[in-house]
């Protein structure tokens, strides 16, 4: 059985989420409620559940606040949201789990299954660190980046170091400026909506640089060298935004 | 030519004896016989005083010689002073004793000595025309009385001094009292055609001498000027002619030797001073001849030095020099003047007062040369008038310059006057050209003002449009961009998830009542919300079913965390006025949600209010019981917190409203805090004018 804490200020949202893990989660178990993060921390310390769902706005606070407030605790979260988009980057960032309501089974489902594989699997959650560390600043600014492996064990990058990011189908590869190259199973669709708000650039249909990492850019031959040597090809209508932006910076 | 010799030489021997024989030392006369003019010449011996030092009481040891040549009968050049004693013997071989008179002539210095019985001389009178001071009655004194008793013998002493370059006629002759009288009247009526003619000229000079003043007050032109000084000169120069005429009214008797200064130095400076300043001045030679006005210039400098030498000179008792001066300046200059008259008389025809000025000139100049060659007076050709015998030669000479001069100075005046009018004329024409031109370009000036006026105007009138055209168009999209954000901000998608996820709970828990009515309150809700976005105004009553659906929905989540009434004054017609659609919405909800959050309160209250004021001002207030907008803004600055964006849409829709639709719309937000210290929460006024 896994425990779990639900935390949410309407008292609506908080029977739905126990009804429906009633219904279709028999494996957890709600052991508690809160309705803000005051009382949602004390009941996490009080309980020390392994699943918290957490409503991302609260009267005296945000979900995250819960989070690091209740930092020592160790649990796996499954953030809950009506309208959110302000911490959306965030969230995707560090690969956590979010539904929104009203909560369908579906999403239900699978974000209590990617939270009970890693339940079951007990190892240091680096995503909340990651969380915890952009959590509040504006998208340049945040630093580093969940990477989900398929077989469920995350990597930590630090989003500088990216050199590109290149799609394949149905995974994308992020080369790093130390020549080594990470595997995401998302699509290269899901990062370039990601970083668009950051230092990156998409040159042609299936490839996104960092623009820092740019050395040199031939408008001629519709071609960039990163600092790594690595040449990459540019389009034709991308390479003037490119350029400009490159001289920026 | 021998034979010529041998005839003088016979000649001189013929004389000498005679003359010796004539020159007996006593002359014997019979006094009471009639003596008419007597000449003495042989029985007047002389004696040359050359260094002048002989003094009266030496007069009885001199020798005297009789020399005949010493007298003339007719002026004479003098070249030296004639310092002279003369004696003369007198024995009245009569028997009566009478009285006979001496005269030798009118000199410049006399002195008449009688001897008396000792054989001593006794000054009996001194006289002369440089010494006498007498009125008319001087002249009485050249003529010197001899008394000698019948029988006797007395010896004369005459001591003669001449200085001036000109000796007057040196006749001794003896009159009777009776002849005496009839010399003088000839001699007085001789002198008086003389003076008459002087007077007459002086009288002349002087009319012009004043009207050329006149002139020149009316006119102040130097060479008016210059002729009055040259005017001047001659009068002063004639005048004291007079002085020389016996027996005639004087002016300047009282001072002899003033005639002898203004005689030589007058010649100067009316004939070569002034008459050079004149031509210069009066002839424009500065711009018309340059060079000649420079000639003329240098001469009139010259000339003024050698008037103040002449002047000097006479002090010093030197009369002979500034003859000499006079003599070589004019035969000097006759020649350039002649050059000068030529180069002048050339111009003209370009120069009409030339004419005058060289007629003037000439016919002073041919008359002179005329009076010289003919003169009477047995003189060598000299300048010197004083020498010269028909003097009203050169008298109507210098009358004719006067009068050329004065001519030309009235043409001048003339041209002057002339020259002014057309001047005048010219100026006058140019003004009214000028008016002329300046109207012109006034009018030029006034329709491109006018033209740019307009353009202006029609320019500011465009620019007016456009601007008024891009403030709709600015407007237009601004109220399509608040108005699309008011379709997704006022309704808080917060709010429309929540309100699924209730009836989702209602559903799942088979409340189906419930679950209906929530939905079809929500679906209403909707409708109306997407209805008023695209209306601007609504009726009060739309507003307030609209908002207690809204509070509904909201009580049902929250249940007894939250109450609210909605209050209406009962004596609005709610049917009838018209609010802003979706102006009030923002600030119920956010209402709502600060009444939940205050932890001093276990239910947040809201109130609506709307009141009627005076002036149909609308008033809604919505008042909640939270922490208060102050407190509520401290905590909002922490990072993370939700921004209030409904209400600032609704602030910026008012303002719009405001100006589309001249509303006047005011919203004030109080903290009520701020007006009890105990009480807490937020009201929203918002005051609607109603039109």
């Amino acid at each position: 059985m896994i425990r779990a804490v639900i935390i949410d200020d309407e008292r609506n949202s908080r029977d739905i989420i126990s009804l429906m893990l009633n219904k279709y989660c028999p494996e957890i178990e709600a052991v508690a409620s809160a309705a803000n993060c005051k009382e949602g921390i004390e009941q996490i310390r009080k309980h020390k559940p392994q699943l918290v769902f957490l409503d991302l706005e609260m009267p005296d606070g945000t979900g995250f606040d819960v989070l690091a407030g209740a930092y020592d605790a160790s649990f796996e979260a499954i953030f809950v949201t009506a309208f959110e988009k302000r911490f959306l980057h965030t969230i995707r960032l560090s690969e956590v789990e979010l539904i929104l309501k009203p909560i369908d089974k579906e999403s239900l489902l699978q974000a209590v299954n990617a939270v009970t594989a890693r339940i079951l699997r007990p190892r240091r959650h680096e995503r909340y660190d990651v969380l915890l560390s952009n959590f509040g600043k504006p998208a340049g600014e945040m630093r580093q980046l969940v990477l989900p492996a398929a077989e469920g064990d995350e990597a930590v990058v630090s989003v500088e170091d990216i050199c590109y990011l290149e799609g394949l189908t149905e995974k994308t590869i992020f080369y790093l400026a130390d020549g080594t190259a990470l595997h995401s199973p998302r699509p290269f669709r899901y990062y370039t909506e990601l970083f668009a708000a950051m230092r990156f650039f998409q040159v042609n249909n299936h490839q996104m640089v960092q623009v820092p990492h740019i050395q040199k850019i031939d408008q001629d031959e519709h071609r960039l060298w990163l600092r790594n040597k690595t040449m990459l090809e540019v389009t034709e209508r991308r390479k003037k935004e490119l350029a400009a932006i490159w001289k920026q910076s | 030519m021998n034979r010529l010799l041998i005839l003088g030489l016979l000649f001189c021997c013929s004389i000498y004896p005679v003359s010796r024989a004539a020159a007996q030392d006593t002359l014997s006369l019979d006094f009471s016989r009639p003596v008419n003019g007597a000449d003495v010449r042989s029985h007047t011996w002389a004696f040359e005083d050359h260094e002048g030092k002989v003094t009266a009481a030496e007069v009885p040891r001199l020798v005297f010689r009789p020399d005949s040549a010493l007298f003339h009968s007719r002026k004479k050049p003098l070249n030296h002073v004639n310092n002279l004693w003369l004696r003369l013997r007198l024995r009245n071989s009569g028997p009566v004793d009478s009285l006979l008179y001496l005269f030798t002539g009118w000199h410049d210095d006399l002195a008449f000595y009688a001897a008396n019985a000792a054989g001593q001389p006794e000054l009996m009178m001194h006289t002369g025309l440089m010494v006498d001071r007498g009125n008319v009655e001087r002249w009485n004194h050249y003529t010197f009385p001899l008394h000698v008793r019948a029988g006797e013998t007395r010896t004369f002493y005459v001591h003669v001094r001449n200085s001036f370059y000109r000796e007057n006629e040196f006749l001794p002759v003896l009159y009777d009292p009776i002849h005496y009288a009839e010399f003088r009247h000839a001699q007085t009526d001789q002198y008086k055609g003389e003076v008459l003619v002087i007077q007459m000229l002086v009288g002349m000079l002087l009319v012009l001498l004043s009207i050329t003043i006149i002139n020149y007050t009316q006119l102040p032109d130097r060479s008016s000027l210059y002729f009055a000084a040259y005017l001047l000169g001659l009068i002063l120069f004639f005048t004291l002619r007079l002085e020389l005429k016996p027996f005639q009214l004087s002016f300047f008797h009282f001072c002899p030797l003033f005639k002898f200064y203004w005689d030589i130095p007058a010649l100067l400076f009316c004939f070569y001073f002034m008459y050079m300043l004149f031509g210069n001045m009066f002839l424009n030679l500065r711009e018309r001849y340059p060079l000649m006005e420079k000639i003329y210039r240098y001469g009139a400098v010259l000339t003024g030095i050698l008037i103040v030498c002449c002047i000097a000179l006479i002090a010093t008792g030197n009369f002979r020099a500034p003859a000499m001066i006079y003599t070589w300046t004019y035969f000097f200059t006759l020649i350039p003047f002649g050059i000068s008259f030529i180069a002048l008389a050339r111009r003209t025809r370009h120069h009409p007062l030339i004419r005058f000025y060289l007629f003037g000139s000439i016919s002073l100049y041919l008359l002179t040369i005329w009076a010289f060659l003919n003169n009477t007076e047995p003189v060598p050709f000299t300048p010197l008038p004083e020498l010269v015998g028909p003097y009203n030669v050169l008298v109507l000479g210098v009358l004719l310059q006067a009068l050329f001069f004065a001519a030309g100075l009235s043409y001048r005046n003339k041209l002057v006057h002339q020259e002014k009018t057309k001047t005048q004329e010219m100026l006058i024409k140019q003004l009214n050209k000028n008016k002329e031109l300046q109207r012109k370009l006034n009018e030029q000036l006034e329709e491109l003002v006018k033209e740019q006026t307009t353009e202006i105007l029609r320019k500011k009138m465009e620019l007016e449009e456009q601007r008024k055209l891009q403030l709709e168009i600015e407007y237009s999209k601004k109220l399509a961009e608040i108005e699309l954000k008011a379709i997704r901000a006022q309704i808080n998608p917060h709010f429309i998830f929540n309100c699924l996820n209730s009836i989702q709970l209602f559903v799942m828990q088979r409340d189906y009542e419930h679950a209906q009515k929530y939905l079809s309150d929500f679906s209403f809700l909707i409708r109306k919300t997407l209805d008023f976005s695209r209306r601007n105004f609504i009726t009060l009553a739309d507003e307030i079913t609209y908002l207690n659906t809204y509070l509904g929905l909201e009580k049902m989540r929250f249940e007894q965390k939250m109450s609210y009434e909605i209050v209406t004054d009962p004596s609005i017609a709610t049917a009838e006025l018209e609010v802003p659609a979706m102006l009030l919405q923002p600030y119920v909800e956010n209402a709502v949600k600060h009444g939940m959050n205050n932890e001093d309160h276990a239910s947040g209250l809201l109130m609506i209010r709307f009141n009627l004021l005076a002036g149909d001002m609308l008033e809604c207030m919505i008042e909640d019981n939270g922490i208060g907008i102050e407190r509520s803004r401290a905590l909002r600055t922490l990072p993370g917190h939700h921004q209030s964006q409904g209400m600032e849409i609704s602030l910026n829709r008012a303002e719009l409203l405001n100006k589309m639709y001249n509303t006047g719309i005011q919203i004030e937000i109080i903290d009520k805090s701020k007006k009890q210290a105990n009480d807490s929460g937020t009201v929203i006024r918002v005051l609607i004018p109603q039109l």
